[in-house]
């Protein structure tokens, strides 16, 4: 999967989660971040990731990668950063 | 499949290793501004990684769960748990872990449903006695204030006007929960337990506190009052203790686990 597909789907979910209205006039990008940018509580960044185990099965492994940050370098994680890992993850592609 | 529906009121719910086989512990949060994160990015996924079924949820009027008007004591709460597990399957005992107002939910739910609960960890809680009471009279003062500000200053509409989209929800969430709902009168009628009731706790009692905190002395209430309980006082921390000490957290909740089980 290309990574600028991995990418439109990370934002389609994003668009799910906080409502279209929120992104209107807002090009998201790899450089987006989840706080500042988008202004994501951390409550919906789970119900992000809920959708992303969804869409890409339980080997995306968000947990572990999650895991290894704590809440504050979550929110400060940039889009680009999340479809990195998405992308590194071979059960992911297709 | 985050959603579940229990008495009648959709609530937000997730799990991490859910196919292990080990303990089922689940996660009951603070009040207000918190909600099932708080445990989601600390201790969830450790101790999902050491073979246990973890469970969350928030509360109602909480995080993504519904916001009804009423039926906000913590016994209301004990009732709305006990019903996501059945919604979920889970019929073994469960240990549950609340930090804060969550541990008062928590305690509530042992009492109401002992054949159900295996074990209570309380993180900086406060469920009955002096500590206890003190704790209720000085929450329902903070979210009072909070209440005539979120109301009159329209903070929520403001914020918004300045992109502050993040803390305006937060705001305005606060807002509808403390101004629209019976929280802050179900806290004043019946949030406490008697010291009576924490006597009759027959499960093992796991306290977890700050030194710095006000609810230090609900450590001092829960060795005197509660028959199989093990305390911890972390020196040097205040109330939050979860996103402060989550490792000496994990560990002692995987070392208490393994002691009780």
């Amino acid at each position: 999967m290309s990574e600028s597909s991995v990418l439109d789907e990370v934002v389609r979910l994003i668009a799910e989660v906080v409502g279209e209205d929120v992104l209107l006039g807002m090009e998201i990008t790899p450089e987006t971040t989840f706080s500042d940018d988008l202004g994501l509580e951390s409550i919906e960044f789970v119900a992000l990731a809920d959708r992303l185990r969804e869409r890409y099965g339980a080997q995306v492994d968000l947990v572990a990668f999650l895991g290894d940050m704590d809440i504050d370098e979550i929110m400060a994680m940039t889009v680009g950063q999340l479809v990195d890992h998405i992308q590194s993850q071979p059960a992911a592609h297709g | 499949m985050a959603d579940v529906t229990a008495r009648g009121l959709r609530f937000h719910v997730q799990q991490l290793g859910s196919e292990n086989t080990g303990p089922t512990v689940v996660f009951v949060h603070g009040l207000v501004m918190d909600n099932l994160s708080s445990f989601y990015y600390t201790l969830a996924a450790p101790l999902a990684r050491n073979g246990i079924r973890t469970i969350l949820f928030d509360l109602r009027g909480h995080g993504l769960s519904a916001r009804p008007e009423t039926g906000y004591t913590p016994q209301d709460s004990a009732l709305d748990l006990l019903a996501i597990l059945d919604e979920l399957g889970v019929e073994e005992p469960v240990y549950l872990l609340g930090n804060s107002y969550g541990g008062v939910v928590a305690m509530h739910a042992a009492l109401k449903a002992a054949h159900r609960v295996a074990g209570v960890v309380l993180v900086e809680a406060a469920c009955a006695g002096q500590s206890g009471e003190l704790w209720v009279e000085d929450i329902v003062n903070t979210l009072s204030v909070a209440a005539l500000g979120l109301e009159f200053d329209r903070t929520g509409e403001q914020l918004l006007k300045l992109g502050q989209r993040k803390v305006a929800k937060l705001a305005g969430n606060a807002d509808a929960l403390l101004n629209r709902t019976s929280l802050i009168d179900d806290l004043v009628s019946g949030a406490l337990l008697s010291e009576s009731d924490l006597r009759q706790v027959a499960c093992p009692v796991l306290g977890v506190f700050g030194a710095e905190s006000e609810l230090a002395g609900a450590a001092k209430d829960l060795d005197r009052l509660v028959p199989g309980c093990e305390t911890h006082v972390i020196p040097g921390l205040g109330h939050t203790v979860l996103r402060e000490a989550t490792g000496e957290l994990i560990k002692r909740v995987l070392a208490w686990l393994d002691a009780v089980r």
